[in-house]
């Protein structure tokens, strides 16, 4: 080993404290670029709309540049994000999920950090109900909303004004296209539109109740979709001619000029909603917490609904959207999922749905 | 020392040692590794995960209990209440698996014996082109098969422009097809339905059971046939007396092997069986990757799967051998 004298220690030192000081000139703009976050949204349409509008706003904003990743909108998520954070090759900076997910991922643990609430002032502009208060603090701040609305083909069939009118035989035998999952929402629109809404879903007798009478809708039920393709391309071929739907895809294609038109009956459409939750492990709390504050923001919400067809999650006045805009993305009534019934009955509910279906 | 010099002396000291290092050794020692890592240990983690517990509103935890076991065969809420709903998409699987390779082998053995009849050059084109739909995935055609039935740009559509539709209507045979789920009020429908599953399982494993005969019918001996149509023995009893029962094993261990791989069956199922036909194949992916993050139920439905498959195995293994031993 080279023998070290004080001289030596003196120029290696000086040499050293140099090369900091250059580099603190130097460095600084180039940290302050290279600050990124990496963030999860559901592909496809939804994806792409994102890293065309409202990415590079947030970036002109912030000068936090975002790399988009694809997630699925389901627990699969979980799956892979109980895999990814153990081994530390965590995916995303920043999830997307689904309420339903978001409690399973806040239940099962170390999956979706606490977030600094002080950090992401701008939230206040949502109802408190989403902020999503978890075992460990604050775990989630709204993204956005979306509907699953009743659709219908106008060139067979006259509007409904009301869900009971898809029990109509006479109507709709053998036409329909509904989802084959238990949590999509047939439960609670069956619920509010026969029964008392959420109130009955908390019993085991109200969810067999229910699902009677889903049991007398069957014959009029000809695709019990799984992907939400399968459903487009039963609309766009008329393999179907009504059914439950997502709002905003809905009416985009109904403006590419398919035969689709959703409808917001009496008893209203199912309103769900997506949250922004950091990923434990992410060294990135900071850039994630100015990106759920700018998310947080009116006029961003605006955009979103604009540029993807999401439902704000802030009060229409506080936003410049305009009637017809607002319509294009959401409505009234809504019918809230029954979160607490999904998540705490969820194998009677799941093992009692599929044996409805099952039957012949 | 060297490390170099260490090694001789350790090579003087026990020849026998490096001689039991040799490089076949080493192959040996890397595919059994590859083996156990790859295979055994997934296997495992299945059989060991199918004893865990689903928390309800959350994941799973390691356990060990049989209740996803007996869950299986009479439903979660037992004893209060008893469902078979597991055991008939068991037998769902069977149903489709079954009917879909006899259908299949059904009609690749004339096709196969009449391929073996052409030309060696004619022969070889055929089985490239089988080859080559073999790279079409099943995604791909269910997708196919999803167009050719749709409404609007498949077979029904055909029947409405044809005035088809219509005659069947004014026969009346139009409400018999509404009755069994094959029409709707506008026109008849193909999907989903028995029919449609069956048929894309059917062409999903067909080309697979031209390529499993092919080798064993073209080792046929004509001169067999011809002996036997030289001693008076019509076409139909030549096929029946010295044809089938010469080729009557590739064509067990073919259908074997359809049946098998269609159990798994996934896509075609999801898309076209009607949910009272839904399979144990696609329960395992809802529980597993589904809303609900069962993974313990999914593991003991595919392992009680893995087992049905394979007693079906040995029992054709039996009847073959049963079979050669006559």
């Amino acid at each position: 080993m080279a023998r070290m004298n004080r001289r030596t220690l003196l120029k290696t030192g000086a040499g050293i404290g140099g090369l900091a000081a250059a580099g603190s000139v130097i460095g600084t703009p180039l940290i302050a670029q290279s600050r990124s976050l990496k963030v999860g949204s559901y592909g496809g349409y939804f994806e792409n709309s994102f890293k065309e509008f409202v990415y590079p706003e947030f970036t002109a904003a912030t000068g936090i540049t975002v790399e988009s990743v694809t997630q699925p909108n389901s627990a699969d998520w979980l799956v892979t994000m109980q895999q990814a954070v153990p081994a530390g090759s965590i995916p995303t900076d920043i999830s997307l999920y689904g309420r339903d997910s978001m409690i399973k991922a806040s239940r099962i643990g170390g999956l979706i950090a606490p977030l600094d609430i002080s950090a992401i002032p701008k939230a206040e502009n949502l109802d408190s109900y989403f902020v999503f208060d978890g075992p460990e603090g604050p775990q989630g701040v709204g993204a956005m909303s979306w509907f699953t609305s009743m659709v219908i083909n106008p060139n067979e069939v006259e509007t409904p004004g009301s869900w009971t009118e898809f029990w109509d035989t006479e109507k709709f035998e053998a036409s329909l296209g509904l989802s084959n999952v238990h949590s999509s929402g047939l439960l609670d629109i069956t619920a509010a539109t026969f029964f008392d809404g959420e109130e009955t879903m908390m019993s085991n007798e109200g969810i067999l109740a229910i699902l009677d009478k889903i049991r007398e809708l069957k014959p009029n039920v000809t695709l019990w979709w799984n992907a939400e393709s399968q459903m487009e391309q039963g609309m766009k071929n008329g393999d179907v001619i009504g059914g439950q739907y997502y709002l905003d895809v809905a009416n985009l294609m109904a403006a590419d000029g398919f035969p689709i038109k959703a409808t917001f009956p009496k008893e209203g459409n199912l309103q769900d909603y997506g949250s922004w939750c950091l990923t434990t492990g992410s060294e990135k709390s900071a850039e994630a917490a100015e990106f759920m504050n700018f998310s947080s923001d009116p006029a961003t919400q605006a955009l979103m609904s604009r540029k993807i067809g999401t439902a704000p999650l802030v009060d229409k006045a506080m936003t410049d959207l305009t009637d017809e805009e607002f319509a294009f993305v959401s409505g009234s009534p809504s019918i809230k999922p029954a979160y607490e019934a999904y998540l705490d009955n969820e194998t009677f509910i799941k093992e009692s749905w599929d044996k409805m279906l099952a039957e012949s | 020392m060297t490390v170099s010099e260490n090694i001789q002396i350790a090579a003087e000291r026990s020849p026998a040692l490096v001689r039991r290092i040799s490089p076949k050794t080493v192959l040996y020692a890397a595919l059994s590794t590859l083996v156990v890592v790859f295979c055994i240990v997934p296997f495992i983690l299945v059989i060991v995960i199918s004893f865990g517990r689903k928390v309800d509103g959350a994941g799973w935890v390691w356990d060990l209990t049989f209740d996803n076991y007996q869950r299986f065969f009479v439903g979660v809420l037992w004893p209060d209440e008893v469902t078979f709903l597991y055991l008939q998409q068991l037998g769902n699987s069977f149903y489709f698996a079954v009917i879909a390779s006899v259908l299949a082998v059904l009609t690749a053995l004339p096709f196969t014996l009449l391929l073996t009849r052409l030309k060696r050059s004619a022969q070889a084109i055929w089985l490239v082109f089988i080859l080559a739909s073999l790279s079409m995935s099943e995604v791909f055609i269910v997708m196919g098969w999803d167009i050719l039935l749709s409404n609007n740009s498949g077979l029904p559509k055909l029947f409405q422009v044809t005035g088809f539709t219509q005659w069947l209507k004014d026969v009346g045979w139009f409400q018999t097809l509404r009755d069994i789920g094959l029409a709707n009020p506008r026109n008849v429908k193909f999907k989903p339905s028995g029919f449609a599953t069956i048929l894309t399982m059917s062409y999903l494993v067909w080309p697979y059971a031209v390529i499993l005969l092919y080798p064993a019918f073209s080792r046929l001996d004509p001169s067999l046939a011809e002996a036997a149509r030289t001693m008076g023995a019509n076409r139909w009893t030549v096929i029946r007396t010295v044809t089938l029962p010469a080729i009557r094993l590739p064509l067990m261990g073919t259908t074997l092997l359809l049946f098998v791989f269609l159990l798994g069956s996934y896509v075609s199922v999801s898309v076209f069986a009607t949910p009272d036909k839904q399979t144990t194949a696609v329960a395992i992916y809802s529980n597993i990757r589904g809303s609900n993050l069962d993974a313990p139920f999914g593991s003991a439905q595919a392992v009680i799967l893995l087992i049905s498959a394979s007693v079906c195995l040995c029992f054709g293994h039996l009847l073959n051998s049963k079979a050669e031993a006559r």
